[in-house]
């Protein structure tokens, strides 16, 4: 029972960063129509953006997040500012992104070579230290990943349902003439969203790199699930995307723990299979139409 | 005329991938000596003529890379050093390095290419298993001579000319782990239970379950007297560890054998801290050796050359280890010292070209009979490669362990680090109430 319930929690934990990710990718991909395979590479890339403002500055990691993630929001509106200015379309998003996750792996590997590169335990403190609630560990690092994770996800359902811009977006997602007939701004919505996911990978990054250290090629193990939390979620919800990474990263660990952890891939998939048969537009998609 | 300027970027975007990555176009490496090595010994008639052309392939991309990068730096050290000296059969060398990006494909794809359109002269293996398995068949279409660096699948190499410079005999699934319990059990206290945690990678498998029922660490354990009370699998990739860190645990064997590689060791480690939990004794079977000497404080590996006497005492293997510190730190490595991938690759290139000249030639046949008939001193010891044996000799290994941040030899004691011995107790450091 103790082991079961840890790998819930500890599923419960990593399936949040998860959303983390996945957020900043379905609202681009639902809302803008950019595929942004990019986004993984800079999610790696502020991980190691976190790693050398601590080893170089002995700043605290999370306070790396204060010079992160106002560059990478930076970074994400730079990258829509690229794709209007060439009238890039969906498919040729993707083409375009994935040149630029190719390009962002060399440039890491050239600077920080093929190394893993771990932030010394002096300055990540709180790896390994956990909170403990009866039997049950909960890692200080991965714990505060799940509450940035619950922030990201209320704080952009608050945006896009409770905001002008936000109510903006979503009219410009469903029908672009038309919102832009009553006078709403497409490049300057498009540009803070994708900031906005921007921003969001700068989060997750600093906590993979917290938790995991990185590599030029951490970026690839990451697309294939994060790419099913965002299909098992619904493009475009990012409550949706918050609640699939819970769901495929307990998947994943319960399996691991009370079954085999090689199957648990294979559980996970099934699983979306099954959900994408059953509702193909997402589990969550009822939230998109409200 | 934005459509114009767009192609125009795809265009920039495909020759900068082309420059960075995986570029099929153009060797990426084809070196000879461009500076004095550090010190020759003596003054060398200089190489002449046409160069002799060596072809390889490396991983200098992918998840390899961090291992292929220092084969990359020993390769060249290698290389400059024997054309400064004179060359190979009184002619320069040139190393035609490519970079198969971790895929064995694509080091198949390009040990064709190097043989059939470089035509080089001679060619030595790539590095890791997957892709050393994959070259070696292309090696055996053509006939050509393949000393390689690391290869774990030794029951898979049936080419009557591979060489093998990892050199853990034939049966390293039974004598790997056998080494490493003989020193557990040297301890006078050796663990009563064990659990194993298990890479799903082939090579990582092989060493924890041997073939067919055959040997493997976990069949070995149990012959030394050991309780087996964990035996789990995770897939290659996998990047975190905790719910096989809550069975190690639950299970909280005496012993932790971690058949794993690169850095599923601090993975590990940090997965079973958060649980507050230190395993007693920690053995991976192939780390990267910086994050585990700094995280693994007493985490037991295999090697075969570590940076301290008796290793630094072979010839050459000081004066490597310098030169290869000052070009590693060069390179931002997190580990700059000479350990068992580096005086592996420099083992290779030191068997290669004593064959060459010991036969006069290039000839193939001729270089692959005389390496199965003598001896060659190299920095790792004396390789000898017996037909009857898939040209495997003995069991080189020995047992290192993490002490005071270092990676140091404890076992057997002839290979020792000065003033090391094993460090292990089942009960860890509850003595007292063991």
């Amino acid at each position: 029972m103790q082991l079961f319930g840890q790998a819930l929690i500890s599923g419960l934990l990593l399936g949040s960063l998860y959303g983390t990710i996945a957020i900043g990718l379905t609202l681009t991909w639902g809302m803008l129509k950019v595929i942004n395979l990019s986004h993984f590479s800079f999610a790696i890339l502020a991980g190691y953006i976190t790693y050398q403002l601590s080893i170089t500055t002995g700043m605290n990691p999370f306070l790396t997040m204060l010079v992160t993630i106002p560059m990478f929001f930076l970074v994400g509106v730079l990258l829509q500012w690229f794709i209007e200015i060439f009238h890039i379309d969906e498919f040729m998003s993707l083409l375009v992104t994935f040149g630029l996750f190719i390009i962002l792996e060399s440039v890491m590997r050239w600077f920080w070579t093929a190394d893993h590169r771990f932030i010394p335990s002096a300055l990540n403190p709180y790896l390994g230290v956990s909170l403990w609630v009866g039997p049950f560990a909960l890692p200080i690092p991965q714990l505060a990943s799940f509450l940035a994770a619950v922030l990201i996800s209320v704080l952009t359902m608050y945006i896009l349902h409770r905001t002008y811009a936000g109510k903006a977006l979503r009219a410009l997602a469903q029908d672009r003439e038309i919102a832009g007939a009553f006078g709403v701004n497409y490049r300057r919505s498009a540009m803070m969203l994708s900031g906005m996911a921007g921003a969001y990978a700068a989060i997750a990054g600093a906590f993979i790199s917290m938790i995991y250290g990185v590599t030029p090629t951490a970026a690839i193990e990451w697309l294939p699930v994060i790419f099913a939390v965002v299909i098992l979620g619904g493009l475009a919800n990012a409550f949706g995307a918050f609640a699939a990474g819970l769901i495929i990263g307990v998947t994943d660990h319960v399996t691991s723990a009370v079954a085999d952890a090689g199957i648990a891939s294979l559980v996970t998939f099934v699983i979306l299979i099954l959900a994408l048969l059953l509702k193909p537009e997402g589990l969550f998609a009822r939230r998109v139409a409200e | 005329m934005k459509r114009l300027l767009l192609t125009n970027v795809m265009i920039v975007l495909m020759l900068v991938l082309t420059a960075c990555g995986g570029a099929p176009a153009a060797p990426t490496e084809a070196m000879q000596a461009t500076s004095a090595p550090a010190e020759p010994a003596t003054e060398a008639p200089a190489a002449e003529g046409e160069p002799i052309r060596v072809g390889s392939t490396l991983s200098l991309t992918g998840p390899l890379a961090a291992t292929g990068a220092i084969h990359k730096i020993v390769g060249e050290i290698f290389v400059e050093q024997l054309n400064a000296e004179g060359g190979l059969l009184g002619r320069p060398v040139e190393w035609i390095l490519l970079d198969d990006e971790s895929v064995p494909d694509k080091a198949a794809a390009l040990y064709e290419r190097l043989i059939t359109e470089e035509n080089v002269d001679l060619i030595i293996g790539p590095y890791g298993s997957g892709n050393i398995t994959a070259a070696m068949q292309v090696a055996e279409r053509y006939n050509m001579v393949f000393i390689h660096h690391t290869g774990s699948l030794t029951y898979a190499y049936t080419y009557k000319w591979h060489f093998p410079m990892w050199y853990t005999g034939l049966d390293t699934h039974k004598t790997t782990p056998d080494l490493l319990f003989d020193a557990l059990d040297s301890t006078g206290t050796p663990p009563k239970t064990i659990g194993f945690v298990v890479n799903q990678f082939p090579g990582t498998m092989f060493m924890a379950r041997g073939r067919e029922g055959d040997g493997g660490a976990i069949n070995v354990a149990k012959e030394h007297g050991y309780e087996v009370v964990l035996d789990v699998d995770f897939p290659f990739g996998t990047t975190d560890l905790s719910a096989i860190a809550a069975q190690v645990r639950d299970a909280d064997p005496d012993f932790l054998y971690v058949s794993g590689l690169g850095v599923d060791g601090n993975t590990l480690i940090t997965a079973m801290n958060a649980l507050n939990y230190q395993p007693r004794g920690l053995f991976v079977q192939w780390p990267a050796p910086g994050p585990l000497a700094e995280a693994g404080e007493g985490a037991f590996s295999v090697t075969l050359f570590e940076a301290h006497e008796p290793y630094l005492s072979k010839s050459g293997a000081a004066e490597l280890n310098e030169e290869f510190g000052k070009r590693a730190t060069a390179a931002g490595m997190s580990y700059p010292v000479l350990d068992v991938q580096g005086a592996v690759s420099w083992a290779t290139w030191q068997t290669l070209t004593a064959a060459v000249e010991a036969t006069g030639g290039l000839e193939q046949e001729a270089i692959a009979n005389w390496l199965l008939t003598n001896k060659v001193e190299t920095i790792i010891g004396e390789m000898t490669f017996d037909p009857n044996n898939q040209n495997y000799g003995p069991d080189l290994q020995s047992i290192k362990q993490v002490q005071d941040g270092q990676w140091v030899v404890i076992y057997p004691a002839e290979f020792a680090a000065e003033g090391s011995s094993i460090v292990y107790s089942p009960c860890g450091t509850q003595v007292e109430t063991c």
